[in-house]
């Protein structure tokens, strides 16, 4: 396939599709832009009630004042940390537990019913617990957030591994292969796109444990700041946070979703 | 001749909580080098199980398997095992395709890949190693399987209904090339198909199962000239009336 040598009316098809997915980028930025200037403007206006909404200015000026005082990266690097540490651990031990119930039925079987309650259970109850067990602070908080995860990650996981192919594993039996060759060249690989579906979801829930963890016990974070701007009614520092917390989770979004297209491409797909 | 399968009052009962089946009642049978060996029967009655046995997959409830002397492992197979499904693995290219085997049993040398990659060449699939299996054709990534099989240089190949998911045309041609490959690498083959042409063009005997539970009920020795091809065979008028014996021979059990 050379470049060059395409004719008028494939030149024409990449044409459109390339003004399609332009389009789309601009028209993204454009909302975001005009989200913001209707904001502002309102507020200016006097159409909407700053001491209730916040504007984009109060809440630029507001990062500024916390970056001024070193606190901005103080909250967001401690809840990322949590955020991390917590995605990285749940999905780790959630994957490991999923290989351990692929490999045995019997004990799939045996553990069934505790997973399904521990899965159906609203962790957040579990608060007043973690919180005697582990202390304030960030060893309670990641540990909100695993629980969070983790039983997701396996149910979710175990369901890509049991999903595989019964042709390719009755091929690889056929050839002699054990439960590890099985699981390696076959299961783990065929599970692949599932896996990565998992880790964009678990990016999503690992925020949702560390900020309901900060909500629970904390002395710092953007959880912290979060509900102390709404006790106190600065509702620009609770607009700030929402919109640090916006940022560092697409951050997050796209680093996976880099990794997604790495493994893509490195499978030739 | 040497027999290299003897298969000596093979029984095998599968269970459920529901109930239990006799799959297959007392078969005997022994297959020498070299031979290509047609089963089959009417549907459901227990053509892939005998496979399966044979394979070392399923352990008889009673009766032997011996190939070469000894019971199959299904940790050293002897015997290459072709399915309906080519069952490539999409996210490998070919050429690590027919490697599978190899990597799995531990012979995964650079003069085994070699040799795997000679058999791509011999059979006109070089060209392709680097392609991932969605760019090939049906037939050719049924032939791809069949040379992933033969990279482990299995003494015996067992085939199962390996050409049904094939459209007609690509399935003549695709049988023809099979059946050449097979002869100039001496294999032994166990054919299992419902394609009753398929079997007479492409066997030496044909082995005819009553239904479920399987019983040998016939066995056909087919004296066509060797040097056929399977497509040549199928227009011959011994072709026919063996087919017509055949048909009728199905047709009984269903009654």
């Amino acid at each position: 396939m050379k470049k060059n040598n395409y004719s008028a009316e494939h030149k024409k098809f990449l044409t459109i599709n390339r003004l399609k997915t332009s389009s789309i980028i601009i028209l993204q930025i454009i909302t975001l832009i005009l989200f913001f200037v209707i904001w502002e403007v309102g507020a200016k206006t006097g159409f909407i009630d700053v001491f209730f909404f916040s504007s984009p200015s109060r809440i630029w000026d507001t990062l500024k004042q916390l970056y001024s005082t070193g606190e901005l990266f103080m909250h967001a690097f401690i809840t990322l940390k949590e955020t991390l540490y917590a995605f990285a651990l749940a999905t780790g031990i959630g994957i490991a537990l999923a290989i351990v119930l692929w490999l045995s039925e019997y004990l799939r079987k045996y553990l069934e019913p505790f997973i399904v309650t521990l899965n159906s259970l609203p962790k957040i109850a579990l608060g007043p617990i973690i919180i005697i067990w582990m202390g304030v602070g960030s060893k309670a908080i990641i540990t909100m957030a695993i629980l969070i995860v983790v039983i997701v990650t396996t149910l979710n996981v175990l369901t890509a591994f049991l999903n595989t192919d019964k042709n390719l594993i009755n091929l690889l039996k056929s050839l002699g292969a054990n439960r590890f060759q099985i699981f390696f060249k076959v299961v783990l690989p065929a599970s692949i796109p599932d896996l990565i579906s998992t880790l964009k979801v678990n990016v999503g829930l690992s925020w949702i444990g560390s900020i309901m963890g900060e909500y629970l016990a904390c002395k710092a974070g953007i959880g912290y700041l979060l509900i102390y701007g709404g006790q106190v009614f600065n509702l620009d520092l609770v607009m700030t946070s929402v919109v640090i917390l916006c940022t560092l989770a697409a951050g997050m979004y796209f680093a996976v979703a880099l990794l997604e297209k790495f493994i893509r491409k490195s499978r030739g797909q | 001749m040497d027999k290299v399968i003897e298969i000596r009052n093979l029984s095998l009962t599968y269970h459920s909580m529901q109930c239990e089946t006799l799959a297959i009642d007392d078969i005997s049978f022994d297959i020498l080098k070299g031979e290509f060996v047609s089963i089959i029967g009417p549907s459901g009655c227990g053509k892939t199980t005998i496979l399966s046995l044979i394979s070392g997959l399923l352990k008889p409830s009673s009766g032997t398997v011996l190939i070469d002397g000894s019971t199959p492992n299904p940790r050293k197979p002897q015997c290459g095992y072709m399915f309906q499904k080519d069952n490539l693995l999409p996210w490998r290219n070919i050429e690590k395709n027919i490697f599978l085997g190899l990597e799995i049993q531990g012979k995964n040398t650079k003069e085994n890949r070699e040799k795997a990659m000679k058999l791509l060449n011999k059979y006109g699939l070089g060209e392709f190693k680097k392609k991932r299996p969605d760019e090939l054709s049906g037939g050719m990534r049924q032939r791809v399987a069949l040379i992933r099989t033969l990279a482990l240089n299995p003494s015996i190949l067992l085939l199962d209904e390996p050409f049904s998911a094939l459209d007609y045309q690509t399935r003549l041609s695709v049988c023809d090339d099979v059946a050449n490959i097979i002869k100039q690498e001496k294999k032994t083959a166990i054919l299992v198909t419902h394609d009753l042409q398929e079997a007479i063009s492409m066997s030496d005997k044909i082995f005819v199962l009553s239904s479920r539970p399987a019983k040998l009920k016939a066995v056909y020795v087919l004296k066509f000239d060797k040097n056929l091809k399977p497509f040549e065979k199928r227009n011959l008028p011994e072709a026919e009336t063996l087919f017509n014996q055949l048909w009728g021979e199905i047709q009984n059990e269903k009654k």
